[in-house]
């Protein structure tokens, strides 16, 4: 079976910025993937392109084994863009039922109503809806269709946390039918927790491509801290530490192996308190594999 | 696209003081300065200015459909529309028809406005011709508008079309006739859409066939027209 998405050496240039610069990368049926990077990493311009309003200068890109554009107009793929608008005098019903109608095998209006929790300013002109709501009526929009393929550009960024957890919550249904959904977020912590597979882009490339956990390993791990009676010297060595940091009264000790350091710490017999452990987090991987990419 | 039709019909009636406002204008206008007695190239003065004045409020009316287009493609909604199966020259077509749909009640208002003040009778036949050809003739005028909407930003797109509408009617003839211009002037209104297309309503009242000459420029310029939309169209879609 073809792959969802196929992009092979794919850039894009907006006069001198080279937005995309050169991208290969393959998202197979049914995977969930999150494009995480900063603003201006090229997270948008990829979307854009995925779905034919922009065309790459160089390189292919397949969807479903067709070109952005075809794959579109089959009804193939639905989208939740930033940029994208409604006719302000339309109310959400009239604005969703367009949708349905626009492709072959719909989803039954009051299933996108229920999902998108549009149900009770189903009658509201779109106009008059919060920017949750308008964020919840785009997302609507693009489930409407019952498309194969979702591309989200920062589907949650206007949405407070109820309506995130909501919306993801609603989002994981919808991939349990086997949909194949790419989200583009600098959300860490949504690129970690609702991907099977995360993408970091930072420069218009892509850095770093693995599941979440591996993405933080690849950054350094976790980090334990504890205060010390006495001095720090020979921690450095301890296994499983690669750094040893000084702030305040705290020893921070970088680890690629937490737990070697911790038992190693525990024999050394140092007199340790207020001893923590805590994962880097893909917010620190992150920053560790953008800012490394930026120095090259 | 009937789908999307119907979306556009429902918002278009959802804002009647949009459509009524089109109407008072070309009224209080022929209402105003249709006192006079004579005739004007071989049609009394009534039934001349009723012409002249429903294609002036046509073009008004029609041409607005440019404006909605450009805050529609401000907002998104245009953007949102091209990443569906709708394809972008259904958008086009479907925006151009349900605009020049506007032609109808404009003729229609500056008709009864000429039969109640001034006795203008036609007859069923004519006034069903009269409104059709006036709606067919006001394509032109929708795609003209379709093209401003699509290549200018919103806060533009208002004042360009005026003054797009006052110069096509002034220089078309539709405010001064073309018989009292200035021969030179006289000549290029008679290359002008807003000239060809009030001489179509003309001829419907004079009970003529319309001049093969005429017709043949009105469409030159609708052909340009739409080849314009399209390409402001294409030229929008991809800037953004």
């Amino acid at each position: 079976m073809t792959q969802a998405v196929r992009l092979a050496g794919v850039a894009k240039t907006y006069g001198p910025v080279r937005a995309v610069d050169g991208i290969d990368l393959s998202i197979g049926r049914g995977e969930t993937v999150a494009l995480l990077g900063p603003n201006g990493a090229g997270k948008s311009t990829t979307i854009n392109m995925l779905l034919g309003l922009a065309e790459p200068g160089e390189g292919v890109i397949e969807v479903f084994g067709r070109s952005p554009h075809e794959a579109v107009q089959a009804g193939k793929v639905g989208a939740m863009l930033q940029e994208s608008g409604f006719a302000a005098n339309a109310r959400v019903i009239e604005i969703i039922e367009l949708a349905r109608a626009l492709y072959k095998h719909p989803l039954p209006t009051a299933e996108v109503l229920a999902t998108a929790e549009l149900t009770e300013v189903a009658r509201r002109r779109v106009d008059k809806l919060s920017g949750g709501q308008t964020q919840r009526i785009r997302f609507a929009f693009a489930l409407a269709g019952n498309p194969e393929l979702l591309l989200l550009d920062e589907p949650t960024v206007a949405m407070d946390v109820e309506s995130r957890q909501s919306f993801w919550a609603a989002m994981r249904r919808f991939t349990a039918t086997g949909r194949t959904v790419l989200f583009a977020t600098h959300y860490l912590a949504e690129a970690d927790d609702y991907a099977d597979r995360v993408v970091v882009m930072a420069h218009g490339k892509v850095i770093a491509d693995g599941s979440g956990s591996e993405i933080k390993k690849m950054a350094g791990g976790r980090t334990m801290s504890f205060r010390l009676n006495g001095t720090g010297d020979g921690l450095a060595d301890l296994p499983g530490v690669t750094a040893v940091e000084v702030r305040g009264d705290r020893i921070l000790l970088r680890c690629d192996d937490s737990d070697a350091a911790v038992q190693a710490l525990i024999h050394s017999g140092r007199a340790y308190r207020d001893l923590e452990i805590t994962g880097a987090g893909l917010e620190a991987a992150f920053l560790t594999l953008t800012s490394a990419n930026g120095k090259e | 696209m009937l789908a999307f039709l119907k979306f556009e019909a429902r918002r278009l009636l959802r804002e009647p003081r949009a459509i009524v406002l089109t109407l008072v204008l070309p009224v209080l206008v022929y209402t105003i300065s249709s006192g006079n007695q004579g005739d004007v190239g071989g049609l009394d003065v009534a039934a001349y200015l009723m012409v002249s004045m429903a294609a002036y409020g046509v073009l008004v009316g029609v041409m607005t459909v440019g404006i909605s287009v450009s805050q529609e493609r401000a907002s998104g909604w245009l953007r949102q529309l091209r990443i569906t199966p709708l394809s972008p020259g259904k958008v086009v077509v479907s925006k151009a028809l349900l605009g020049s749909l506007l032609a109808v009640p404009v003729v229609l208002a500056v008709g009864v406005t000429a039969v109640a003040s001034h006795g203008v009778s036609l007859g069923i036949d004519r006034w069903a011709a009269l409104i059709g050809l006036l709606w067919l003739g006001s394509l032109p005028f929708a795609a003209l508008g379709l093209a401003l909407g699509f290549s200018l930003p919103p806060q533009l797109t208002q004042p360009v079309s005026m003054l797009g509408v006052f110069g096509l009617s002034f220089l078309g003839g539709l405010f001064v006739p073309t018989e009292v211009m200035p021969k030179a002037l006289a000549q290029i209104s008679g290359w002008l859409p807003s000239n060809r297309y009030a001489e179509l309503g003309r001829s419907i009242v004079l009970h003529h066939a319309p001049p093969a000459r005429g017709v043949l420029i009105l469409a030159g310029w609708a052909v340009i027209f739409a080849l314009l939309a399209m390409t402001a169209y294409r030229r929008s879609a991809a800037a953004k």
